[in-house]
C-alpha cells in the first residue's frame, strides 16, 4: 500500500511538471498583463517599459518559468533599469510555497485564491450533495422499477439534463424565478451574487443565492450520475447473492437497501471522488452567470487580463487536487471493496 | 453505515465552509488595533470643528461595477481605484464639473514661477491625516520619492520621471517642485491620486524594501480626506465612515460601496438600492429615467470614441494613405444615425480628438456630413471603382477592403456591424476583428496595433483630462519601428507641422495661448482626417433621488462628496 | 470510468459472408428497436433540414436600411437599428437583437457554424484519440508508457479549464477565412483544433484498450507472423474491429462539441463575431434576462435540441453496435 502511494506520486510529480512547463508556455502567447492595467487607457510606453523590468516579464521564458517555480531569491534583479541586477530577488517560487503575486493588483495569488476558495467549496459540496441524493434515490429506483413509466420519465429527464447548456438553464430559472416571480408577485430568489449587501452576509442569505447556482448545477450532473447508478444497480439486482437474498424470503426493501445497495454504489463511490476536483472547472460558467465570488469567477477575470500568475496558481491547485482524489478514492475503493487488492 | 458516516462528513464539510464564507472575509478585514483611529489622540484637531460635534446621518450606497485593484495612489491605475480617492485620500486640489481646480490641502492654486520651472505650493495648516497626525510638506516629499523608488512596481511615474527635477519641503506647509522644463499639465498631474502618510508608511518601506506588499494598499486606515476607509471585503464591498476632522466635514455618516455586475446593478438601481451607479451602457438611460427614482447622468471626462487610423505605408492598406478616401470612408458613415439610434441621442458626434476636454475642441470646425454621393464621387475620382463587378470597389487589382478592429465590448461590435453596412452602400468592404483588452494594446507581444495589423482601430480615449496632453499619439518621435519599439504612436502618423504645435504646446503654461495652439492642432487633423471621432464618450452615472447635492466632475467625479445628504 | 475491452463479434476475414447476417444490417436491426433513437434521428434530420435549408426560406426579406430586398446569410446579416430588439412578432419570429438583426435568420447561419465545429472537433478528436489509442496499445513498451502518461497528465487539468487557456492562447491571431464564397471568423478553426486536442483522451484509452486485447488473438499473430506491415494490421485488421466504440464516442463527441463550444463562446473566447454561432449569441444574454429573454432562449433551445438528439442517436448506436457495454451516459 505504501509503496503503491509512493509510486503513484512519483508518477504523477513529472505529469505535473509537464503540465505546468506546457500551460506557462501557452500562456507566453497570452497578451500583454500590463495592456490592460488601466481598463480605460493603456499604460503610457515608459512605464510599461518599466513595468515589464520590474515585473520580470522582459526575461526570456524559460527564466520566467525558473522563477515561477524556484522563485529568484538566487539573483539579482534589474529594478532601475540601467540593464545591471543590483536587487535581491524575493520570491520563492511554488516550489516552497509561494505562488508569487498577482501583475494586475499585486496581491498575494494564495492570499486570492484562500479568499475565493471557501465559497467556491460551499457551492460545491453543497451540489455534490444534492447530486448524490437526488441521482442515488432516482437511480435505484427506476433500476427497481425498471421500463416504468416512472422509469421512462426519469430516462427522458436525464437526457435532456444531459443535453441542457449552463447558460441556457441558468438564464431560464433567473428569468423564471427572478424576474417573473417578482412580476406575478409572489416570493422570489435573487438573481445574482452571494448576499444582499443591505442585509449582510448572513447565512440566510448565503443559503438563498445559493439555490438558483446549485439547481442549474446539479440538474446536470444528475442526469449522469443517476443513469449511472440506475445502471450499475440493474447490474447487481441480477446477480446471484440478490436472488439468493430474495430466494431466502428477505423483504425487497432490506434486499434493495442492505445488499445490492451497497454494492452498486462502490463504483459509484469512485466516480463522484473522481468529479470532486473537476467540479472546481464546472463551475466557471456557472459563477461566470451568478456573479459568485469564486475560483472559477476568479479565474475568468484574471484570464481576460493575462494575469498568469493567478491562472498558473489555480491551475496548479487543481491539478494537485485531481491527483490526491485519485489516490484518495483508489485508497477508499481499495478498502470499500475487499475484492481489490493495490499491490 | 459507511455512506452514513460519509454523509455526515460531507454536511460537516458544508455547514463549516459556509461558517466560513459567513464571517470569513470580515474577520480578515478587520483593521489592526494598533492603527484604530477612533479617537485622535495627542495632537488636537483645530478648535472649530469641536464645539458642535458635527452630526453625520444617512448611508450613501454607490456601485461598482469592477472591483479596484488597489487603494494606494502609487499603484492605483485602474479607474475605479482612482475615484475612491476623493472620499478618503484629498490631494492638493480637486476639479469641479466646470473643471476648474478647487484648493483641499494647498490653500490656494498656486501660480509657476516665470520661467515655469518652479512651482511654490502652500499647504494648510489645519489638515491632519485620520489618525490626529499634521499632514505636511514632508507627506509629499516622500510620496514622490517612493513613486521614484525602484524597488517599488508603481502604476505609472508620470510626471515625475519625464519633468520633476526635485520636490522640497523648505518648512511644513510650503512645498517646492523642481521642473526640467515648463510642464505644462501640472496642475492636473501633480499628485493626481493624493498624497500617503509617511509616518505609517515610512516604517513598512524601511521594513519591507518596498510598499509593494503594504498592508495600507488595500486597508488604508490613515487617511486625509471627508471620509475614512473602514473595511473592504473583496468582491463585496468597501466602507468609508465620516472624518469629523476633515477640514470640511461630511454630512453623510457612511459611504458604502458595492460591487456588482453589470446586470446586479441595474436591478438595483431601479429598486432604489443604490444611490450612484458607475460605468453604466447608454442602452441603461430609458429604463433610469422611467424607473422615477433615479436619473441617468452624463459628466464629460475627456473621452471620445474614435477610430484610430493606420498610416504606416508597410502595413496599412493603400488606400488609408489618400485623404479623399480617408474623407469618403467619414463621409460614408452615418455618425449621427449612430449616436440617435444606437446611444438614444444623449451625445453628439466629435469633431477633435478635444471636444470633450473644454475650452480646446475648436468651435469652428463642423464634422464630415453623412453623404453617400459625395463619398462614391471621391472614391470614384481617387480611382477606386468596382472594375470586376464584385461590390467591392478596386484599383490596380487590390481590393478595398479595411480591417476594422475593436475589443470585445458589445456596443462597438454593433457600431461595426453598422457601419459595415453603411460601407457595403458606397462599395468599400471590411474585415471586423475583434480582441481581447489585453491583446488589442499589447505592444510586447505583436498585439494588432503595435504590429499595424489594421487599417482603423476604434476605441475610446482622451488626454490627461482635464489637460488636453495626448501628444504621444501622433508625434513623430514616437512612431513605434524597429529602432524604437516602445513608441506609443501606434498609428505611424507623422506630420512636420503637427509635430512643432505639439511640441510647442506641451510647454505652454499660458493657457489662453495654448488653447490656440490646440485649435490649429483641431484642424488640421481634421483637414488631413488623423483621427475620426464617432461620439463624445462622457461617463455615464446613475444618482437616485434621495441623495442630493451629487456634483459630478469629470476629473475627480466624487469632489464633493461632504455636500452630499440623505433626503427621505 | 470503466473502459471495456470486449473481443469483438463481428465478421472476422476469411469467413464466409453469406453465413452471417449482414453486421450492419443487424445493427440497423438493433437500432430500431430503440424508440427514442429513431425519433432523435428523425429529430436531427429536421434541425438539419432548418440549417442547411432554412436559408431559402426564411432567410429573406427586405432590409429597410440598404433599400434592397436580400436572401440568406446578407439578410441575416442585416441591421436596422429603428428596429432593435423587437419581441417576436409575424415579421421577424425569434426576435431581433440589439442592433435590429432577425435572429430566426441568424440562428440558421449560427447553427451551420455550430455543428460545423461539433463534426469537424469530433474527427479531430478521433483522429488523434484513435492513432494514440491504437499506437499505444499496439507497440506497447516505452511508447504506450510515453503516450499514457501524456494522456493522464492531460486529465490531471479539467478539460473547460485547458480549452480557455487554448482558446485565449490561440484565438484572434487567425485571420479571416474564406470558405466557398463566405468569410468566416479564423476563431471557427481555432476552436475546432482547441476542443478537438482537449477531448481525445477517453476515446484513446478505449481503443488502447481494445487493441490490447485484440493483438492477443490468433489472427493478428499470424498476420504479425507473415511479415504484414504494423500499419497495415492496426489500420485493417484492428481498427475496423474495434469501430463501435469509436462510431459511438465519436457521435457523442459531436454533442460535447457543441456544448464546449457554447461555454467558451459564452465566456467570450470562442466564435468571434460578426460570425455568429449558438454559443456567441448567447454571450450577452445575461444583461438581457429581463428585458429581452428571445436573445438567449431560441439559441439556447436550439443546443438543446441538437445535442439532445444527437445524445439519443449516440444511445441508440451504443445498443445497436456494441449491445454488451454496460457504460451509459
Amino acid at each position: 500500500m505504501v509503496n503503491y502511494i509512493i509510486r503513484r506520486v512519483i508518477q504523477a510529480i513529472p505529469q505535473l511538471f509537464l503540465i505546468s512547463l506546457i500551460l506557462f508556455v501557452l500562456m507566453q502567447a497570452f497578451g500583454d498583463p500590463i495592456a490592460s492595467l488601466g481598463v480605460r487607457t493603456p499604460p503610457r510606453p515608459e512605464d510599461r517599459e518599466r513595468l515589464r523590468r520590474q515585473l520580470g516579464l522582459d526575461q526570456p521564458v524559460y527564466i520566467q518559468y525558473l522563477v515561477w517555480l524556484a522563485g529568484n531569491d538566487w539573483m539579482k534583479i534589474d529594478m532601475d533599469g540601467d540593464g545591471v541586477g543590483e536587487t535581491p530577488g524575493r520570491r520563492l517560487g511554488i516550489l516552497r510555497g509561494d505562488l508569487g503575486n498577482s501583475l494586475i493588483n499585486k496581491r498575494l495569488v494564495t492570499e486570492l485564491i484562500t479568499e475565493r476558495l471557501p465559497n467556491t467549496l460551499l457551492l460545491m459540496v453543497t451540489v455534490e450533495i444534492v447530486i448524490i441524493i437526488i441521482s442515488l434515490f432516482l437511480g435505484v429506483y427506476s433500476a427497481i422499477r425498471q421500463y416504468t413509466l416512472f422509469d421512462n420519465i426519469v430516462t427522458g429527464l436525464s437526457f435532456i439534463g444531459f443535453s441542457i447548456p449552463i447558460p441556457l438553464i441558468a438564464l431560464l430559472f433567473m428569468y423564471l424565478f427572478s424576474v417573473n416571480f417578482k412580476e406575478w408577485g409572489l416570493p422570489h430568489l435573487p438573481t445574482v451574487g452571494m448576499f444582499d449587501p443591505e442585509v449582510g452576509r448572513t447565512p440566510g442569505q448565503i443559503a438563498l443565492h445559493m439555490v438558483l447556482p446549485v439547481l442549474s448545477l446539479s440538474i446536470i450532473s444528475i442526469a449522469g450520475y443517476s443513469r449511472y447508478v440506475r445502471s450499475s444497480m440493474l447490474e447487481v439486482l441480477g446477480l446471484d447473492y440478490v436472488r439468493t437474498a430474495r430466494a431466502k424470503g428477505l423483504r425487497e426493501m432490506v434486499v434493495v437497501m442492505r445488499h445490492a445497495l451497497r454494492n452498486a454504489t462502490l463504483p459509484f463511490v469512485t466516480l463522484i471522488g473522481l468529479d470532486i476536483p473537476f467540479l472546481l472547472a464546472g463551475a466557471v460558467v456557472t459563477e461566470s452567470i451568478f456573479a459568485w465570488p469564486g475560483t472559477g469567477r476568479l479565474f475568468i477575470t484574471h484570464l481576460t487580463q493575462s494575469d498568469f500568475p493567478v491562472l498558473m496558481g489555480i491551475l496548479m491547485m487543481t491539478g494537485i487536487a485531481v491527483v490526491i482524489f485519485q489516490l484518495i478514492t483508489d485508497i477508499a475503493y481499495s478498502f470499500l471493496d475487499p475484492r481489490i487488492r493495490i499491490e | 453505515m459507511k455512506h452514513n458516516k460519509l454523509y455526515l462528513l460531507l454536511s460537516l464539510v458544508v455547514i463549516a465552509s459556509m461558517t466560513l464564507a459567513a464571517c470569513g472575509g470580515v474577520a480578515a478585514t478587520e483593521p489592526p488595533a494598533a492603527t484604530e483611529p477612533a479617537a485622535p489622540p495627542a495632537t488636537e484637531p483645530p478648535a472649530a470643528t469641536e464645539p458642535a460635534a458635527p452630526e453625520f446621518s444617512g448611508i450613501a450606497v454607490v456601485t461598482f461595477v469592477q472591483q479596484p485593484t488597489t487603494l494606494s495612489p502609487l499603484y492605483a491605475q485602474q479607474w475605479f481605484s482612482t475615484i475612491t480617492t476623493e472620499f478618503w485620500l484629498k490631494s492638493l486640489w480637486s476639479f469641479d464639473p466646470d473643471n476648474n481646480p478647487v484648493p483641499e490641502i494647498a490653500t490656494e492654486i498656486p501660480v509657476p514661477s516665470e520661467d515655469g520651472l518652479t512651482l511654490t505650493i502652500n499647504l494648510r495648516d489645519d489638515v491632519f491625516w485620520s489618525d490626529g497626525e499634521p499632514v505636511t510638506a514632508n507627506d509629499f516629499v516622500f510620496t514622490y520619492d517612493m513613486y521614484m523608488a525602484d524597488s517599488n512596481i508603481v502604476g505609472s511615474r508620470f510626471p515625475y520621471e519625464d519633468y520633476v527635477e526635485s520636490v522640497e519641503a523648505p518648512d511644513d506647509h510650503t512645498l517646492v517642485v523642481n521642473f526640467t522644463e515648463p510642464f505644462a499639465a501640472w496642475l492636473v498631474e501633480l499628485f493626481q491620486y493624493g498624497v500617503i502618510p509617511e509616518h505609517v508608511l515610512r516604517p513598512v518601506f524601511e521594513a519591507d524594501g518596498t510598499l509593494d506588499n503594504a498592508a495600507w494598499n488595500t486597508a488604508p486606515t490613515v487617511g486625509v480626506g471627508p471620509f475614512v476607509f473602514s473595511e473592504w471585503e473583496t468582491d463585496s464591498h468597501m466602507i468609508f465612515e465620516a472624518n469629523p476632522n476633515w477640514i470640511n466635514p461630511p454630512k453623510l455618516e457612511q459611504v458604502f460601496i458595492r460591487m456588482a455586475d453589470d446586470a446586479a446593478q441595474e436591478v438595483a438601481i431601479l429598486a432604489g438600492d443604490t444611490d450612484i451607479g458607475s460605468f453604466l451602457d447608454w442602452s441603461q438611460a430609458d429604463a433610469i429615467n422611467n424607473s422615477g427614482v433615479a436619473q441617468f447622468v452624463t459628466q464629460p471626462s475627456g473621452y471620445d470614441e474614435g477610430w484610430f487610423l493606420n498610416f504606416d505605408p508597410a502595413t496599412a492598406h493603400p488606400a488609408m494613405l489618400e485623404v479623399n478616401v480617408r474623407k469618403a470612408i467619414v463621409h460614408a458613415t452615418d455618425r449621427q444615425k449612430i449616436v440617435q439610434d444606437l446611444l438614444g441621442g444623449l451625445t453628439e458626434v466629435p469633431v477633435t480628438f478635444w471636444d470633450s476636454t473644454p475650452p480646446y475642441g475648436n468651435p469652428n470646425l463642423t464634422p464630415y456630413a453623412y453623404d453617400p454621393e459625395e463619398a462614391n464621387r471621391l472614391l470614384d475620382e481617387a480611382g477606386w471603382v468596382d472594375s470586376n463587378g464584385d461590390g467591392t470597389r478596386d484599383k490596380e487589382g487590390t481590393e478595398l477592403v479595411l480591417r476594422y478592429i475593436a475589443n470585445q465590448r458589445q456596443l462597438r461590435k454593433d457600431v461595426q456591424a453598422v457601419v459595415q453596412q453603411m460601407w457595403a452602400q458606397v462599395g468599400i468592404g471590411v474585415e471586423l476583428v475583434n480582441y481581447g483588452d489585453d491583446y488589442f494594446n499589447d505592444y510586447a507581444n505583436g498585439g494588432p496595433q503595435a504590429t499595424g495589423q489594421y487599417d482603423i482601430a476604434e476605441y475610446s480615449s482622451a488626454g490627461a483630462f482635464p489637460d488636453p496632453e495626448a501628444s504621444y499619439n501622433w508625434l513623430c518621435s514616437d512612431v513605434v519601428g524597429a529602432d524604437n519599439p516602445d513608441g506609443g504612436n501606434w498609428q505611424g502618423y507623422c506630420n512636420e507641422e503637427l509635430d512643432a504645435l505639439f511640441n510647442q504646446q506641451a510647454t505652454e503654461t499660458d493657457p489662453e495661448a495654448r488653447k490656440e495652439l490646440y485649435y490649429q492642432i483641431g484642424e488640421i487633423m481634421h483637414n488631413d482626417v488623423v483621427w475620426v471621432g464617432i461620439w463624445q464618450d462622457p461617463d455615464l452615472w446613475a444618482l437616485s433621488n434621495r441623495l442630493q447635492g451629487v456634483r459630478f466632475s469629470g476629473a475627480t467625479p466624487f469632489w464633493n462628496a461632504h455636500e452630499w445628504t440623505i433626503s427621505e | 470510468m470503466t473502459s471495456t475491452a470486449i473481443p469483438k463479434t463481428t465478421v472476422r476475414k476469411g469467413m464466409a459472408e453469406s453465413e452471417i447476417e449482414n453486421p450492419w444490417r443487424l445493427a440497423w436491426r438493433r437500432f430500431r428497436r430503440h424508440k427514442a433513437a429513431v425519433a432523435a434521428l428523425a429529430g436531427m434530420f429536421t434541425i438539419l433540414a432548418y440549417i442547411w435549408l432554412g436559408g431559402l426560406f426564411f432567410s429573406r426579406g427586405l432590409c429597410e436600411p440598404t433599400g434592397k430586398y436580400l436572401t440568406s446569410e446578407a439578410y441575416a446579416n442585416c441591421n436596422d437599428l429603428a428596429k432593435k430588439l423587437q419581441p417576436p412578432s409575424r415579421e421577424h419570429p425569434f426576435g431581433t437583437d440589439t442592433i435590429g438583426r432577425d435572429i430566426l435568420a441568424r440562428t440558421i447561419y449560427g447553427g451551420q457554424i455550430s455543428l460545423t465545429i461539433g463534426i469537424f472537433a469530433a474527427i479531430v478528436e478521433v483522429v488523434v484519440g484513435v492513432l494514440i489509442g491504437a499506437v499505444a496499445g499496439y507497440f506497447g513498451g516505452w511508447i504506450d508508457d510515453v503516450l499514457m502518461r501524456i494522456t493522464e497528465a492531460m486529465l490531471i487539468i479539467p478539460s473547460l479549464f485547458l480549452l480557455l487557456v487554448l482558446s485565449k492562447a490561440l484565438g484572434g491571431r487567425v485571420p479571416p477565412i474564406d470558405v466557398l464564397g463566405r468569410t468566416f471568423s479564423g476563431s471557427v478553426i481555432v476552436i475546432i483544433l482547441v476542443i478537438g486536442f482537449t477531448s481525445w483522451t477517453y476515446l484513446a484509452r478505449i481503443v488502447r484498450a481494445n487493441v490490447l486485447s485484440l493483438k492477443q488473438l490468433d489472427f493478428i499473430s499470424a498476420s504479425r507472423a507473415l511479415g504484414v506491415s504494423d500499419a497495415r494490421i492496426i489500420f485493417r485488421h484492428l481498427l475496423p474491429n474495434t469501430m463501435a466504440p469509436i462510431i459511438v464516442s465519436s457521435t457523442l463527441g459531436v454533442s460535447a462539441a457543441i456544448l464546449s463550444e457554447s461555454y467558451v463562446s459564452f465566456l467570450g473566447l470562442g466564435v468571434q463575431t460578426p460570425t455568429a454561432s449558438w454559443g456567441n449569441m448567447l454571450d450577452t444574454a445575461v444583461k438581457y434576462v429581463q428585458t429581452a429573454p428571445w436573445l438567449w432562449f431560441f439559441p439556447g433551445l436550439f443546443i438543446l435540441l441538437t445535442v439532445l438528439c444527437i445524445n439519443f442517436i449516440g444511445d441508440g448506436l451504443r445498443d445497436a453496435l456494441d449491445p454488451r457495454s454496460t457504460k451509459h451516459i
